[in-house]
């Protein structure tokens, strides 16, 4: 009973972390689409989410271990419990949510890490997480990939002005536009293939832990199915807080910048995951769109912006581990424990979402650069045509 | 290997993503030049001058030669896409 109860929770949290997800990543392949005028904002997470949901057909072998190494598991190591993976997913979900608040672009591979690695610890010892993994699958591949990302973009953005004497040319933004909206869709569903991915390794291998699956098994259909929808849905709904920070708050994306940024973005994404190590999505993207700013001429990079959202990423492993490492905490008491851990995070999710309500950011305000009211910004494409 | 990672797989990544971003933004850029063929958008970067219409509709006849070398830069763009297509779907490879 109990055992069903706690994979019960997991599953659910677990779906609930693959829409937050999708909900946080819509930013990163659509931001750019969206801030440019390419697409209608509803239009861009509506591809969005479709994409997401193929690519989660499409790609359907998990992981062997839920850590990727980052946790010494299996032989010699510490046993995972649904227990931990469960708090693990809380401390990502609650990270998730906090940093869509304040309509910061984070990784959700980061959250979920941070999250196993606080539940880790606190289950099993400091011993059990291996920091020399976390420096070189973690921390430094994010240090690194926005300035990959960012130095790509640059010089597309400086070419693809170049090219057309600064966009002047007839068909300029149409044709940049274009183009933008099949690259975006790239990012999409790539992203699609990696992160519905690991939501289904995660309840998987919580399926197997449990002996309600054979090991070495792939994901039933239902997790499939169940992944997918969940990604797609969250990537609908779109974290529209997140996508104004990215296509206008940190510069303002225009259409030959957009191409060039996506383009970039793209491509060092498909790259990387070929060679075997994918680089996070909204790292690459966010390196890209700064990039792009700054291949502009007499373009402005918000400095500001792009500090908070660097600040983010740097906290967003130990808030995670923190959070995690206390659900575990409270977790490992009893069935009881779980259970109110899983009503505190439910809490949580829901003062973010009144939270949230306080300064709404929708479809028909996303492209806004700043506070003042949608109604002094003439040339915010999404008035009136959201609906 | 350094610090736990592969530095040399990192710099491939950013040379083989630098060199395919240049070809591919530079060749539709070029079809981009080369389909307007001299002409400037009537409002650079205006809403108005940014519908798929007023990009087809050409006001002088655009030498075959322009059409040719754009359609070709096009193509680069159509077989990226393709590249990508392939680099993404795991039944491919």
């Amino acid at each position: 009973m109990d055992v069903l109860v706690t994979v019960t929770l997991v599953i659910v949290v677990a779906l609930v972390f693959d829409f937050t997800n999708g909900f946080h990543d819509t930013a990163n392949a659509m931001a750019t689409s969206v801030a440019t005028g390419a697409l209608k904002p509803k239009v861009a997470v509506l591809i969005s989410a479709v994409l997401n949901l193929v690519g989660a057909f499409l790609s359907t072998e998990v992981a062997s271990t839920v850590s990727n190494g980052i946790i010494r598991e299996g032989d010699g190591g510490v046993q995972v419990t649904p227990t931990m993976i469960f708090a693990g997913l809380v401390g990502a979900v609650v990270w998730n949510l906090a940093t869509w608040y304040l309509g910061l672009p984070s990784s959700s591979s980061h959250a979920l890490f941070g999250g196993l690695i606080g539940a880790a610890v606190i289950g099993a010892g400091l011993g059990s997480v291996d920091f020399a993994v976390v420096l070189s699958k973690v921390v430094l591949p994010a240090l690194i990939s926005p300035f990959v990302a960012g130095v790509v973009a640059l010089v597309a953005t400086y070419v693809a002005y170049r090219v057309t004497r600064q966009a002047t040319l007839r068909g300029s933004t149409a044709g940049f536009r274009h183009g933008q909206t099949i690259s975006a869709s790239l990012v999409s569903l790539a992203h699609g293939t990696n992160d519905a991915q690991k939501t289904m390794g995660v309840i998987t291998l919580t399926l197997v832990a449990a002996g309600y699956q054979g090991s070495g098994t792939p994901p039933q259909l239902w997790v499939i199915v169940a992944c997918g929808l969940a990604i797609a849905l969250g990537t609908y709904l779109g974290g529209w807080r997140i996508m104004r920070t990215v296509g206008k708050r940190i510069t303002d994306v225009q259409a030959p910048q957009g191409f060039a940024a996506e383009t970039s973005s793209a491509a060092t994404i498909l790259i990387s995951s070929h060679l075997g190590f994918a680089l996070s999505t909204t790292q690459v993207t966010s390196g890209s769109i700064v990039g792009a700013g700054l291949g502009k001429r007499l373009a402005t990079v918000h400095w500001g912006v792009v500090g908070r959202i660097a600040s983010a990423w740097v906290v967003t492993l130990p808030a995670a581990a923190l959070v995690g490492g206390a659900s575990a905490w409270l977790a490992s008491t009893s069935t009881a424990g779980l259970v109110v851990v899983a009503v505190l995070a439910l809490g949580g999710g829901v003062a973010f979402g009144v939270l949230a309500r306080r300064h709404p950011v929708t479809h028909e305000t996303v492209n806004d650069s700043d506070e003042a009211p949608a109604a002094a910004q003439p040339a915010g494409a999404a008035r009136g045509q959201g609906e | 290997m350094f610090l736990g990672v592969d530095w040399g797989a990192f710099v491939v990544v950013f040379l083989v993503a630098l060199v395919a971003t240049a070809v591919i933004v530079t060749a539709f850029a070029a079809g981009i030049r080369l389909f307007a063929d001299g002409a400037l958008d009537p409002v650079p970067g205006g809403p108005g001058a940014s519908s798929p219409a007023a990009a087809a509709v050409a006001p002088r006849a655009r030498p075959l030669g322009a059409t040719l070398a754009g359609s070709a830069c096009f193509a680069v763009g159509v077989a990226a896409v393709l590249a990508g297509l392939w680099l993404i779907v795991p039944q491919f490879h």
